[in-house]
C-alpha cells in the first residue's frame, strides 16, 4: 500500500503526542513523590524535581508498611492466579476438544455468566462465607473462588486458543495410546503457554482492582492488602501529597513488573483467540 | 471399542469441568437466585433472623430511599460517558497502532499501562492531579486563564472527572480492538483498493463492518463493567459531594455492609441486575441491525 506512507508518519506523530499525554499523569505522580510538599505547592509547578529526593520513599516506608502489604497481597494473588489459570485451562480443554453429554448447555451457562455482574452476587456470597463457613477476616473467600474455573472469559480464551491447534496432533497421540490428560499435558499445554500467560495477567489485574471484596472480607490492619493499606494511609495523611505519591508509586510497581514480563504474549494471545464465533 | 473410548473421554471432560461446575453453581447461579430471594426479607441490624416482608424492601427503595434515584442517575450517566469516551478513544488508538509505525510494541505498552495499575492507587494519584488549588489540571486551567475548579469535590464535575479516568484506564479495549483489526482479512482491503476506494471509504465499508462483532463485544463488556463502578466512591468520594458519586454498587455496599441491612442491600442488587439485564437485552436486540458475522450472507 504505497499511498499510506504519509498516513503512517502522521499516525506516528499523533500516537507519540497521545502517548506523552497518557504518561503525563503517571509522570506527575512520580515526580511529585520526589519533591517536598513546599515544592509541590509552588507556582508554576516544575515539570521535574530540582533534586530527586529518593529519601522520601524511606520516610514513607516508616509509616506505610509496604512490604507487609505486599506479602499479604501476594498471599492472595499467587494462589488465585495459579488456581484460576489451572482450572480455566482444564475447562477450556474440555470445551475445545472433548465430547460429552451436556456440553452445549454447560458451555451456554458458562458464557452466560460473563454477562452477570459480579457485584450482584456479593451479598449471598458474603453471607455464605462469613456466617455459613465462619470465615471472617480471612483470605479464603478471596482465593477459593479462583479454583472454580477462573472466570468465563478466561475459559473462553483458552478454548479458542486450543481450537487453533491442529487436531491431527491429538489424534496421533491417541493412536499411540495417550489418554485425554496425557494429551493435555504433553501436547496442548506446551502450545498454549502464551494464552495461559494472558489468563494469568488478566487474573492478576482483576485481583489488583477488586477493592470492594478486599474491604468486605479483610478487617484487621495486619492483614491489609496494598490497596487497603494505601486507602488507610491516604486517610490518615490527608494532604501530605509527597508521601501519598510515594506510597502510590510503590503500589504501581508489582503490576508494572508483571505486565512487562508478560506483555509480549499479550496481544498475540488475544489475536489468536479471534474473539468471534 | 469406540464406546469405551467415548466413555473415557466423557469422564475426562467431567473431571476437567468439576471446578468450573462447582463455580457456576455455588459462585454464580445459586447466589443469583439467593440474592433475589433475600430481597424479600428483612435481615440485619434490628432483625437478627431473616423475616419475610414481601415487597417492602422494593417499596421503600422506590418511594422513600433518599439515595436510590440519584444513584441510578449518576451510575447511568457515568457508564454512558465512560463507555462512549473509551470506545472512541480505544478504537482510534487501535487503528493508529495497526499501521506501519516505529516502536509499535513500545507505544502499545504505553497505552495499555494504565490498565495494569492497581485502581486504588490510580484514583489516589489522580485525586492529586485534580487537587483544587495545586493540582496539575488547575495549573492547565490557569495557563488558559480560566477559573480554578474543584473537579471531584464539585458535584457537577465529579462524574465527568471520574469518567476521564475511566477512559484513561481503557487499555484493555485497545488490545481487543487491535486483535480484531489484525484479523480483518487483508484481501478485503486490497480488493477495495483496486476498486479505487480511498482510506475513509475503506474504513467505513471494510474495517467497520468487519469489526462490528468486536465493537459489540467491547461495548457490552465496557457497559457491564462501568455500570459496576465502585472503587472511586470507596477510595475517594464516599459517594459525595451530595449524592453525585453514590453509584449503585456503592449504595449496595453501604446498605449491606455499613448499615448491615442484608435484605435491603439484596433488593438494591436485584434491581441493579434487572437494569443491566435490560441494557444487555436492548444491545443484543439492536445488534441484529448492525453486527455482521462472516458468512451471514449480508
Amino acid at each position: 500500500m504505497r499511498e499510506s506512507k504519509t498516513g503512517d508518519r502522521l499516525a506516528t506523530l499523533i500516537l507519540a503526542a497521545l502517548a506523552a499525554l497518557v504518561m503525563l499523569p503517571i509522570w506527575w505522580m512520580f515526580r511529585s513523590s520526589l519533591m517536598t510538599n513546599a515544592e509541590l505547592f509552588a507556582y508554576p509547578p516544575p515539570l521535574a524535581p530540582s533534586v530527586w529526593r529518593f529519601g522520601n520513599y524511606r520516610a514513607t516506608l516508616e509509616n506505610f508498611p509496604f512490604w507487609i502489604y505486599f506479602r499479604n497481597t501476594m498471599t492472595i494473588i499467587i494462589p488465585s492466579v495459579v488456581g484460576g489459570t489451572l482450572t480455566a485451562t482444564l475447562a477450556g480443554y474440555a470445551f475445545a476438544r472433548l465430547r460429552f453429554p451436556g456440553k452445549d448447555i454447560l458451555f451456554m451457562l458458562c458464557i452466560g455468566s460473563m454477562l452477570l455482574p459480579t457485584m450482584v452476587t456479593l451479598i449471598p456470597l458474603y453471607i455464605a462465607w462469613s456466617r455459613g463457613l465462619g470465615l471472617t477476616d480471612s483470605y479464603w473467600p478471596l482465593i477459593l473462588p479462583f479454583f472454580c474455573g477462573g472466570g468465563a472469559f478466561n475459559i473462553f480464551l483458552i478454548r479458542q486458543f486450543i481450537r487453533t491447534i491442529p487436531r491431527e496432533l491429538d489424534e496421533a497421540a491417541m493412536i499411540d495410546g495417550a489418554g485425554p490428560f496425557r494429551i493435555l499435558a504433553s501436547i496442548i499445554v506446551p502450545s498454549i503457554k502464551s494464552a495461559m500467560i494472558v489468563v494469568a495477567l488478566l487474573l492478576f489485574i482483576g485481583l489488583w482492582n477488586d477493592l470492594l471484596q478486599q474491604m468486605i472480607y479483610i478487617n484487621s490492619g495486619k492483614n491489609f492488602t496494598i490497596a487497603l493499606g494505601l486507602s488507610q494511609f491516604k486517610g490518615s495523611l490527608q494532604s501530605d501529597w509527597s508521601k501519598i505519591m510515594c506510597a502510590t508509586c510503590m503500589s504501581f510497581v508489582p503490576g508494572v513488573v508483571f505486565y512487562l514480563v508478560g506483555q509480549r504474549y499479550f496481544v498475540e494471545g488475544i489475536v489468536m483467540t479471534g474473539l468471534k464465533s | 471399542m469406540p464406546n469405551k473410548r467415548k466413555r473415557k473421554e466423557a469422564t475426562a471432560a467431567y473431571l476437567c469441568l468439576i471446578p468450573s461446575i462447582i463455580g457456576l453453581i455455588f459462585i454464580t447461579y445459586l447466589p443469583l437466585l439467593s440474592v433475589f430471594a433475600l430481597s424479600f426479607f428483612n435481615w440485619g441490624s434490628g432483625a437478627p433472623d431473616p423475616k419475610f416482608i414481601g415487597l417492602d424492601n422494593y417499596v421503600r427503595l422506590f418511594t422513600t430511599d433518599p439515595y436510590f434515584l440519584d444513584s441510578l442517575r449518576v451510575t447511568v450517566v457515568f457508564a454512558v460517558l465512560t463507555v462512549i469516551g473509551s470506545m472512541i478513544y480505544s478504537l482510534f488508538i487501535a487503528m493508529l497502532l495497526n499501521r506501519k509505525i516505529p516502536a509499535r510494541g513500545f507505544l502499545r505498552a504505553v497505552f495499555y499501562l494504565p490498565y495494569v495499575l492497581p485502581s486504588m492507587a490510580v484514583y489516589i494519584g489522580w485525586s492529586w492531579l485534580y487537587e483544587a488549588n495545586f493540582g496539575l489540571f488547575n495549573y492547565f486551567l490557569s495557563l488558559l486563564g480560566a477559573e480554578k475548579m474543584k473537579f471531584i469535590a464539585d458535584g457537577r464535575l465529579v462524574v465527568p472527572s471520574l469518567a476521564l479516568i475511566g477512559v484513561w484506564l481503557s487499555g484493555n479495549l485497545i488490545v481487543i480492538f487491535l486483535a480484531g483489526l489484525q484479523n480483518v482479512p487483508r484481501v478485503y482491503h486490497e480488493a477495495a483498493l483496486i476498486d479505487g476506494a480511498n482510506s475513509f471509504q475503506r474504513f467505513r465499508h471494510v474495517t467497520i463492518p468487519c469489526m462490528t462483532p468486536i465493537i459489540f463485544y467491547n461495548l457490552l463488556m465496557a457497559l457491564i463493567n462501568n455500570m459496576q463502578i465502585v472503587t472511586p466512591a470507596l477510595a475517594l468520594t464516599n459517594g459525595g459531594p451530595g449524592n453525585e458519586s453514590r453509584f449503585i454498587t456503592y449504595l449496595m455496599y453501604q446498605s449491606a455492609f455499613i448499615n448491615n441491612h442484608l435484605g435491603y442491600g439484596s433488593s438494591v442488587s436485584t434491581v441493579f441486575f434487572v437494569i443491566i439485564a435490560i441494557f444487555t437485552v436492548i444491545l443484543f436486540l439492536t445488534s441484529r441491525n448492525w453486527v455482521f458475522y462472516e458468512g451471514d450472507g449480508k
